[in-house]
């Protein structure tokens, strides 16, 4: 509970910042994203970067960060394995210009999320861009809980077997007696 | 005790008393196992679906049948001759048919241990049970003739090519060209080559029906075309297998 | 007769390997094949043991035909290959239990073991063949070869790789299987020594062809090879003179050159001297006998 409040408060004051900021950044999923995503499922979001000022913004960078909002187990989340675009750069961002870009994420585990594009530039202009939220729902995958055991299992079992039909275990006995 | 039964326990004891068949079981479960630990350890295949990874499950334990029948029917004839076990053999009231009857029975005992070994993988990864007790049967009814028809078809040609290494070369060759279609991916069995040759590849057939049980959650009364196919690929290769065997010398 | 071999003849793609094989073994008898590397003895064996079908000739095994009759002719015989190979990962029980049964036959732990002892192989029951010795392995195939109670053995070189003892044992069997349980018994040999104890009928193959073939002694006879011995005395000889069986062919001083017949054993003849008082210090053999035969037969070329 304290969590989100504490992440709106902060975003309202980047908001009440951006606001008085030429850099403008906004943030809205792809028409394509299925309804009901699951684990394993791409989503892909598409953000507009623009300069309302009449100055050319200089040394942009943009990215997004992505939030785990299950209560009790509110968490950044690491994009390692969900997203390979993690931040775009653009040197010069003339008077109006625009910058698009699309960010695709591979949704790895289940899960309510929340995603923010954010922008900022050289001279220290900053922008937010509107919040995302998404579900993740959970699928059946395998359990390493059952897998390990007989992966390692097994081999050891047969192995043992060989060791004791080739008499290699009667050569072990005897070594570590001696 | 029926003589070809007897031959058959001893081919079975050599694959599970014997060094080199204790071998070649290490080397089959440990390719299961390289699989299921990629399948929990690397993050693409650890979010496959479950039932596609049972059914990926299955069809590389029919593959590894597949393969260690090969190895084990090349070495049938050829391998004892060059091993000098082959005319003691002979020399027993054993007919040319007994001795065949035997070596099936030993293919059969072969891939029962393969199955058998093979079955807590297939629960290791089915862990939800989706299909999973299909699947099981499926590997049962469909993989058995598939795999053994390969062993049938190596152990003929140990005994007309009367060399094991020859015969497990030819044996491997049309074994990767059966399981071809497979490695070379849906876009190549689209073409109308493709598509013919799935039409009567016993693997084809096999992993198709598969796919039909285990993700789309078919019957495999449903399955008939496949299980024509398979059956038709076990009785030509046991006939193959008879008509070999049947000009055996030392 | 047990065994009938008549001019026989087989190929391998094309290649003659028999072309003209003959011999005849009766029960009870020991008859020695021989021939140099590639004669063709492994070949007639193969032939008479219904493994290979003769493209010409006539072969009969206790009346029947090999080839027609191959199950109930491996009822009643067993062999010994030369290269003989073993299922390395059985004990030496199991092996035999498994041929017994494949033989119809379902022998206990008690009969097992004593067809091992037979042959001179201990119980070994955690031991696998694939540690046993070539001596063992050998003693092991006959224990198999005997599983049936043959009436016909077939040994290709059964001694070979033996040491002096092994040998020996194995030849006390033979003569025993022989002499006792009425097994005919076709060894092919390179050990003119093992011909010499055991045989009383050979044959010698020589590309392909039954060069010599009938009762040792006659052959010998026939090819004056009768055995020839130097013999060192310490004195002078008692009066009685040489048994009938030894002829004298030269002397000089203490050294005596004898021609032995070969229906006595040269074993006999010396225990004969020594009992007649004979002060023989040494003996030497001079050639002549079951080497020089098989050396002038083998010589001899096709035309």
């Amino acid at each position: 509970m304290l969590f989100p409040a504490l992440l709106s408060i902060a975003l309202g004051l980047t908001a009440a910042v951006a606001a008085a900021s030429p850099l403008k950044i906004e943030l809205s999923p792809a028409p394509g994203n299925p309804a009901a995503p699951r684990m394993g499922d791409r989503l892909a979001f598409h953000s507009v970067i623009t300069n309302t000022g009449q100055q050319p913004i200089d040394g942009v960078i943009a990215w997004v960060g992505l939030l785990k909002v299950d209560p009790g187990h509110e968490q950044p989340v690491d994009l390692e394995d969900w997203s390979a675009q993690k931040a775009v750069t653009q040197s010069t961002l003339p008077p109006g210009g625009t910058i698009e870009v699309d960010w695709p994420l591979r949704l790895i585990e289940d899960g309510h999320y929340r995603l923010v594009a954010s922008a900022v530039s050289r001279s220290g202009e900053i922008a937010t861009s509107p919040l995302a939220d998404f579900s993740v729902q959970r699928k059946p995958v395998v359990e390493s809980s059952r897998v390990l055991p007989v992966a390692f299992g097994v081999p050891l079992l047969l192995l043992a077997l060989l060791l004791h039909r080739s008499g290699l275990s009667s050569i072990f006995r005897r070594a570590t007696r001696a | 005790m029926n003589a070809a039964l007897v031959l058959a326990r001893k081919e079975g004891g050599e694959l599970l008393l014997g060094a080199r068949g204790l071998a070649w079981l290490l080397a089959a479960s440990g390719a299961l196992s390289v699989f299921g630990l990629l399948l929990v350890s690397n993050s693409e295949l650890s979010l496959l679906d479950n039932a596609q990874v049972v059914y990926d499950m299955a069809a590389t334990i029919t593959a590894l049948g597949a393969l260690l029948a090969v190895i084990v029917g090349s070495d049938a004839i050829a391998g004892e001759r060059e091993r000098g076990t082959l005319v003691p053999l002979l020399l027993t009231p054993l007919s040319r048919g007994g001795i065949l009857a035997g070596k099936l029975g030993g293919q059969a005992l072969t891939w029962a241990v393969i199955y058998v070994l093979a079955l807590p993988y297939l629960w290791a990864v089915g862990s939800t049970g989706q299909n999973l007790a299909a699947s099981m049967v499926a590997l049962a009814v469909l993989g058995t003739p598939v795999v053994l028809g390969f062993g049938f078809f190596a152990m003929a040609l140990s005994a007309r090519l009367g060399m094991a290494r020859s015969s497990l070369l030819s044996a491997l060759i049309c074994l990767m060209v059966s399981a071809s279609p497979l490695l070379l991916g849906p876009g190549l069995r689209q073409s109308a080559i493709g598509k013919a040759f799935d039409t009567v590849n016993p693997f084809s057939a096999a992993v198709n029906a598969y796919d039909a049980i285990i993700i789309d959650s078919q019957t495999i009364g449903a399955q008939a075309a496949s299980l024509i196919v398979v059956f038709i690929w076990f009785g030509l290769t046991l006939c193959f297998a008879r008509r070999s065997f049947r000009g055996i010398v030392r | 007769m047990l065994v009938k071999v008549e001019g026989i003849a087989v190929a391998f793609d094309g290649a003659p390997v028999l072309r003209n094989v003959n011999l005849s073994l009766r029960e009870g008898e020991i008859y020695g094949l021989l021939g140099p590397n590639g004669a063709g003895k492994s070949t007639t064996t193969a032939v008479v043991a219904g493994l290979l079908a003769p493209a010409g000739g006539r072969v009969r095994v206790a009346g029947m035909d090999p080839v027609t009759a191959a199950d109930r002719i491996h009822g009643l015989m067993g062999m010994l290959p030369e290269r003989s190979g073993f299922y390395d990962w059985m004990t030496a029980e199991e092996y035999l239990r498994f041929f017994a049964k494949l033989h119809g036959r379902d022998l206990g732990a008690a009969a097992l073991r004593e067809r091992l002892e037979r042959v001179g192989l201990a119980p070994r029951p955690r031991q696998w063949i694939g540690t046993f010795s070539h001596g063992m392995r050998q003693r092991l195939g006959l224990a198999r070869a005997l599983l049936n109670a043959p009436r016909l053995l077939i040994l290709d070189e059964p001694t070979s790789g033996l040491d002096p003892r092994g040998r020996r044992d194995i030849h006390d069997i033979l003569i025993d299987l022989s002499r006792n349980h009425g097994v005919g018994i076709l060894m092919c040999t390179h050990l003119l020594d093992d011909v010499d104890r055991l045989c009383r009928r050979i044959g010698i193959i020589n590309n392909g062809v039954t060069v010599a073939e009938g009762d040792l002694g006659d052959l010998l006879a026939a090819q004056d090879c009768l055995a020839r011995f130097q013999l060192h005395l310490a004195g002078e000889p008692p009066d009685a003179g040489l048994p009938a069986h030894a002829h004298l062919v030269a002397r000089d001083g203490e050294r005596y050159v004898i021609d032995l017949d070969p229906a006595v054993t040269a074993d006999a003849t010396w225990r004969e001297l020594l009992f007649m008082g004979w002060p023989v210090t040494e003996i030497r053999r001079e050639g002549g006998g079951l080497e020089a035969l098989y050396l002038n037969a083998t010589e001899q070329r096709i035309q």
